[in-house]
């Protein structure tokens, strides 16, 4: 039974013979559905589909509609997400003004802030998607690629091109790969979704460790350029990525970034089941070395040993910095669980227009407004406050993740952002500043959008048996994950806690992280010392002793 | 606080990712081991429940098997029940909804009001279908399914095991997920299984008696079921979702109710 073989990375199974498209076509829907009409092209039919009926629009067209980021609302009754994708998250004024007018024109007036720098609205109308995709590309934004099986939208550290400590300015590398990739008929059947990040952030905020390609900034032989990582993923099997131990110079990195697409799209095992599609099972099958010696047979040349270098420490580039033009400032601007007001969006890209200055969205589902000069910073931090989103508040609030779930979201099985607004509320009564940037990542199901596996704390819904003051929603809490120096993924430790309890554990487990840990122990190192048993005893409240020798 | 699960979410994840490439028999043997009798087959009169059921008796021949006796079932599905007792010697639970939830439904609305409105008829789903359902599997540590990645679009990415977040977290197991339906006929005809008779009458799937018919020649799937609906949500369609656990979150929100609760009762 293969049970007893190990399972998870390192295990590596001699690979099966390669299905013939024919097999392919056979046994997976989707590839099916694709090679019957691309879904590039539904958006030369979205005006026509947007005059019918939305029972009136097939299955495989809804579905095809996921390529230019639409994906239907829940219910399932005509209204749509729109997922508008911003590049490295730089969205200068004049595209987050368009954004905040078509979330009121054409929305419900409010956006949300995704966990890799995309923009969604929600209650979208088909019939008006062309008028928004115009407003969009007049603005200088796409939504091409943003959902399906496609390049999705390429992140990176929202500070490129201003923050002091950057090893260099990847700008130009990420534009040019969100040009060459974004909508490009080669990129868009891809075997499933694909992600990419790119930044010479030497805190590597961008997490290269959980996309499936990262490069990483490095500097070599005095050149400016990337390390690569490869195969990172979360979802139901988590992995992070691999180094693949090479050096790219700058100015190949979006050759490189090609090669190890098609390497990847052209290998037909890949199409067979969808369960087994994203580059991450490649990277289990091959090996990061292996991956290594195809790309460079697709190039023709070998690349340079390289190791990936580890990043200095974990930021999330909240608070008031100096950028590396003097004189200029860039503001955190937390967001709570990332929800926004349309009127807000406009009234910021107002702001920034104001100095001159930028917007840019970062994968904590914040703000930073940047380029605001010293002497603008009081004024710019008061109006901030009186849009709503005083920068000066608890730093958990911004650190805290939860994605879109219910009651927009068709896969959830809990409500999200409203559940971690109200943790948040608790937390910060209870525990003040001292969490100042715990990772708090809620997700309302398995899909891992708010990276459970990564967190401080990570919460995933799912439903208890039994009903407790009513409700059925319950959490798995998943502990002794992290990013950064701390990368690991994390286990579900403490199960099916129900809602109403939510609050009472975390404050348990935190608790007894405060007055047992070791001198500058982080959260994470102390559910490691502990046993599953202890974190479980801990949580339910049944610990004999919280504390160190207590 | 902390309720015991059969699997956590980091081993169903690498047990699907494992089992991907195994055969539907090592997925049902390796479930028997480890859940029976904790574990029951959902057979609704598909041809796919019959052939995990003629798989599973191999195995183990006290599998427990059930049905969602929604009280409109057509006598075929009974029939085909009691060749099921017949063949395999396996007693079918036939889970039958409130008596106190039918009659309150059925004295306020009628007993076809799923021809009135989409709210009604997925009342009437909910009320025979989805609580029996949800009581049920609370009882259980893990249920199989016969969901096709090719029924649906938005089944694509079923895998083979899985947790049911929907139904307390139990794990749910999808052995025929990557079959394509030409196979499952192969086996049934090949292994002489029987099946439904609706399906020699043109029938492309099987449900209750009102909301089921069959379609014609060149007509969409979608004609089998609730054709009479203008404004249903997508995708709840031909194979009804109720197996996926979509179904209940479609219908909370549609009928803008809190899951009700055994005992409770519909306050409209």
């Amino acid at each position: 039974m293969p049970e007893s073989r190990k399972y998870g990375t390192g295990d590596r199974r001699p690979l099966p013979e390669e299905p013939s498209w024919e097999q392919v076509l056979e046994r997976n829907s989707i590839e099916r559905l694709k090679k019957e009409k691309p879904p590039v092209q539904i958006v030369d039919e979205i005006e026509e589909l947007g005059q019918r009926h939305y029972l009136d629009v097939s299955e495989e067209d809804i579905v095809r509609l996921k390529w230019y980021g639409l994906y239907h609302d829940k219910p399932r009754v005509g209204s749509f997400m729109l997922r508008i994708k911003v590049p490295g998250g730089l969205l200068p004024p004049q595209s987050l003004r368009a954004v905040g007018e078509i979330s009121i024109s054409f929305g419900e007036g409010f956006a949300e802030l995704s966990t890799r720098q995309n923009v969604q609205l929600h209650f979208i109308e088909l019939s008006r998607v062309p008028e928004i995709f115009e407003r969009l590309a007049a603005a200088g934004l796409t939504t091409a690629g943003g959902c399906g099986d496609a390049v999705r939208n390429i992140t990176g550290c929202p500070l490129e091109g201003i923050q002091a400590e950057e090893l260099f300015d990847v700008i130009p590398v990420v534009e040019d790969a969100a040009r060459f990739f974004y909508g490009n008929p080669d990129y868009m059947n891809l075997p499933r979704k694909h992600k990419i990040t790119i930044s010479a952030c030497p805190y590597q905020c961008d997490m290269p460790e959980i996309n499936c390609i990262g490069l990483v900034g490095a500097t070599h032989g005095g050149r400016a350029g990337f390390a690569v990582r490869v195969g990172g993923g979360l979802s139901t099997a988590p992995r992070l990525s691999r180094d693949m131990g090479v050096f790219v110079p700058m100015g190949e990195a979006l050759e490189v970034l090609r090669a190890i697409v098609d390497v990847w799209k052209e290998d037909r095992r890949y199409r067979l089941s969808r369960v087994k599609a994203r580059l991450k099972f490649m990277v289990d099958d091959y090996g990061p070395e292996g991956i290594r010696g195809l790309v460079e047979r697709r190039l023709g040349r070998r690349l340079q040993d390289f190791a990936a270098p580890e990043p200095q420490a974990s930021t999330n580039h909240m608070g008031v910095h100096e950028q590396k033009q003097p004189g200029l400032f860039h503001v955190g601007v937390p967001i709570p669980a990332g929800i926004v007001g349309g009127e807000q969006l406009i009234r910021m890209a107002d702001l920034a227009w104001s100095f001159g200055g930028d917007v840019r969205t970062t994968k904590q589902q914040n703000l930073i407004v940047t380029g605001v000069p010293g002497g603008r910073l009081e004024v710019v931090m008061e109006e901030l406050k009186e849009i709503g989103f005083p920068p000066e508040t608890n730093p958990l609030r911004a650190s805290a993740i939860a994605c879109t779930g219910e009651p927009h979201c068709n896969y959830s099985v809990t409500e999200t952002k409203g559940k971690m607004l109200q943790i948040l509320d608790h937390l910060e009564a209870e525990w003040g500043d001292r969490l100042s940037n715990f990772r708090l990542n809620l997700d309302g199901c398995p899909h891992a959008c708010a990276l459970h596996w990564v967190g401080d704390i990570g919460l995933m819904g799912t439903t208890a048996r039994e009903a407790v003051d009513g409700e059925r929603q319950a959490f798995d809490v998943f502990l002794r994950g992290g990013v950064g120096p701390e990368e690991a993924i994390a286990r579900p430790v403490v199960r099916r806690v129900p809602f109403p309890h939510v609050e009472a554990t975390l404050d348990r487990l935190l608790g007894a992280w405060f007055a047992g840990r070791g001198m500058g122990e982080s959260f994470r190192d102390f559910c490691i010392r502990k046993t599953d048993q202890e974190l479980q005893a801990i949580a339910a409240g049944t610990a004999v002793s919280v504390g160190e020798g207590t | 606080m902390s309720e015991p699960v059969a699997l956590d979410e980091y081993e169903a994840g690498e047990l699907s990712v494992l089992y991907e490439t195994e055969p539907a028999e090592d997925v049902i043997a390796w479930a028997l081991e480890r859940f029976h009798p904790r574990l029951a087959i959902a057979e609704g009169g598909g041809a796919e429940g019959m052939v995990i059921i003629d798989i599973a008796v191999k195995v183990q021949p006290d599998v427990r098997v059930f049905t969602l006796d929604t009280g409109r079932l057509p006598q075929e599905t009974y029939d085909l029940v009691e060749q099921v007792r017949g063949r395999y010697g396996v007693r079918v639970e036939m889970l039958a909804p409130e008596a106190v939830h039918v009659e309150e439904m059925v004295r306020r609305h009628g007993p076809n009001l799923m021809y009135r409105s989409v709210d009604l008829r997925l009342l009437c789903c909910q009320v025979r279908k989805v609580l029996p359902l949800t009581l049920y599997l609370a009882s259980l540590d893990a249920w199989i399914t016969g969901l096709r990645r090719e029924q649906w679009a938005s089944r694509a990415e079923v895998r083979k095991i899985e947790l049911d977040h929907d139904h307390g977290g139990i794990v749910k197991l999808n052995p025929l997920a990557d079959w394509t339906k030409r196979e499952v006929w192969d086996y049934i005809r090949a292994n002489d299984v029987p099946y439904h008779p609706l399906y020699d009458q043109g029938y492309t799937s099987i449900g209750c008696a009102p909301c089921t018919r069959p379609i014609e020649p060149g007509q969409e799937d979608r004609a089998g079921r609730w054709w009479w609906e203008k404004d249903g949500p997508k995708e709840c369609g031909i194979h009804c979702a109720i197996y996926t656990g979509g179904f209940e979150h479609e219908l909370e929100a549609l009928l803008k109710t809190e899951r009700f609760e055994d005992g409770d009762r519909e306050d409209r």
